[in-house]
């Protein structure tokens, strides 16, 4: 943790694909416990910001901090053994590997081999341990990427739109699940589906076009309806 | 899974090559052995790393040629002459590993090939002087009994080959079961994603290139006391596609494909080339056949069935059910 006591403090971040910048000057801070959402259109930097926390993308200019280290020029696995964990958009998971093979990847990494408390969050997967993922639904894939996420008890979770395309039932579910997960664990998530965030989050961070436009703090501005004057 | 399963598979495939044996020439016997080990490293870097490789005939020099400079020059005990061998193919991987597994797809195949080439004129011109070029070297009547298997006596030779075999494919099982059997198959299905896991991708491909080019130093090292000969023929780029084809052709990544892939491309080049002088036509018509049947290979294509049949025989689920 920084001297201020943030978990994770990002500022003056900037990033570029080339010559196309993408980020400019964005900052945000995250404290213990907290869930951090970051809302957008597409195209707005959400996910090139959270790929440049993790050190998947280097960015030009700027300073990330986070559990006390600069991760500015860390490579991911580096980044990802320090506790800080990204669950991509993607919900692609290893498909050749079955269900417990993808859990012993995430335990091994993370020497952790507690699987109870993936169980109390998603029981499904203890049914589903000997089939290939391959052969998961979306939702069952979206439970084992954040059940193979949280083993190791990571400081921070960064998770990129966990909730797209899956059904409604499910994005409740989750919504649970990530409210138990940052009693121990900081959030920073993605997310479009403004009700569900906003339900869960303590602070919003409105970006568009690689800029921030807001950061909202207050609880009775953490609302769908606030959020969307800055999409 | 139950220790009777878990060697059930490779006893039962190693029984019916022993039965094999009965029925064919020593020879032949013993090429697909040593073949088979030969393309496993191949298989494994193909179908569980994603790394396609058309530089193994590099490898399996270095292993012949180690052997075969012992056994030439220095020493007469087979069994040393292989693991010297051995090691010479740890070291050879480790000094050109860092740099190769830095590849991806086309730029790897073809930096490998590039290494047979280079290994090929090694041999032949630059190092004539203490390869003989393409006279080779010949060391046959240099080689001294060993106690307990007589490594010098094909017969027995291929005991021994039979058993280096079965050790190399428990190992391989071993690590097709193991957490870095599931890392390799997933730094070729999404790397990124594994990275994002805490894991060093470099460090799981450098492994894996390690392991398999030895698997085929150790090859190359039977192959140089069985013929009690080497020469650069063994590393001719010619051969390159070899052990790629056979992979393909029994099932890249799978635990039997390259068992199965040699006793069929052994088998069509003896049987075909009595027949027709140009049996790699055949070779290369079969070979399209398969990738057209299934993409799976011959192993790949069964493997499924064979472990359903099992699983209802012995009522234990598999990986697909319910899907």
């Amino acid at each position: 943790m920084s001297g201020n006591g943030n978990l994770l403090d990002v500022s003056g971040l900037n990033v570029a694909y080339g010559e196309s910048k993408v980020l400019f000057d964005v900052g945000l801070t995250v404290r213990p416990n907290q869930v951090v959402a970051c809302v957008g259109r597409n195209g707005a930097g959400k996910t090139t910001l959270l790929k440049t926390i993790v050190g998947f993308i280097k960015p030009t200019s700027g300073t990330v901090t986070a559990v006390g280290a600069n991760l500015v020029g860390l490579t991911a696995y580096v980044v990802a053994d320090m506790g800080i964990k990204y669950i991509p958009q993607d919900k692609k998971v290893f498909s050749d590997l079955t269900v417990r093979e993808n859990l012993e990847l995430g335990s091994y990494a993370s020497k952790d081999y507690e699987w109870d408390k993936v169980y109390d969050y998603f029981p499904k997967l203890k049914t589903l341990l000997d089939r290939k993922a391959g052969y998961l639904s979306g939702g069952e894939r979206q439970m084992l990427m954040v059940g193979r996420a949280i083993l190791g008890h990571p400081k921070l979770l960064l998770v990129d739109e966990p909730t797209e395309g899956l059904a409604p039932s499910i994005v409740a579910h989750l919504k649970d699940v990530f409210r138990e997960i940052a009693k121990n664990t900081a959030l920073v998530i993605v997310e479009q589906n403004l009700p569900m965030i906003c339900a869960i989050a303590d602070k919003i961070y409105a970006l568009s076009e690689g800029h921030i436009m807001a950061e909202i703090t207050a609880r009775d501005q953490i609302k769908p309806e606030v959020c969307e004057k800055y999409l | 899974m139950s220790l009777v399963r878990w060697w059930s598979g490779l006893v039962v495939a190693f029984a019916l090559l022993a039965l094999l044996r009965v029925y064919l020439p020593l020879p032949f016997a013993i090429e697909i052995m040593i073949f088979s080990i030969y393309t496993i490293g191949c298989s494994f870097l193909l179908g569980r790393v994603g790394f396609i490789s058309f530089g193994q005939p590099a490898y399996l020099a270095i292993g012949a040629y180690a052997t075969a400079f012992y056994l030439f020059y220095f020493g007469t005990n087979p069994i040393v002459g292989i693991l010297i061998g051995v090691a010479a193919g740890v070291l050879g991987s480790l000094a050109v590993g860092p740099l190769l597994v830095r590849l991806r797809g086309d730029y790897f195949a073809l930096v490998n090939l590039a290494l047979a080439v280079i290994i090929y004129y090694l041999m032949q011109k630059v190092l004539a002087d203490i390869t003989h070029g393409d006279n080779g070297l010949w060391y046959l009547t240099n080689m001294s009994p060993t106690p307990v298997l007589d490594l010098t006596r094909p017969d027995q030779f291929f005991i021994f080959a039979f058993a280096v075999a079965f050790t190399v494919w428990v190992f391989y099982k071993y690590l097709d079961d193991s957490i870095y059997g599931a890392c390799c198959l997933a730094v070729k299905v999404n790397e990124d994603k594994l990275r994002f896991l805490g894991y060093d991708n470099f460090k799981i491909r450098l492994f894996a290139f390690v392991i398999a080019n030895t698997t085929t130093a150790l090859a190359g090292a039977l192959y140089a006391v069985y013929l009690g000969f080497v020469s650069p023929e063994i590393t001719s780029p010619a051969r390159a596609a070899d052990p790629v084809v056979v992979t393909i052709l029994g099932g890249a990544g799978t635990l039997y494909g390259p068992i199965i892939g040699s006793i069929v491309y052994t088998g069509m080049k003896d049987i075909v080339s009595k027949v027709i002088g140009n049996w790699e036509l055949v070779v290369g018509f079969t070979l399209v056949f398969i990738m057209l049947a299934g993409e799976k290979g011959i192993w790949g294509t069964l493997e499924p069935r064979v472990s359903r049949l099992v699983a209802r025989v012995t009522g234990t689920p598999s990986n697909e059910a319910g899907q």
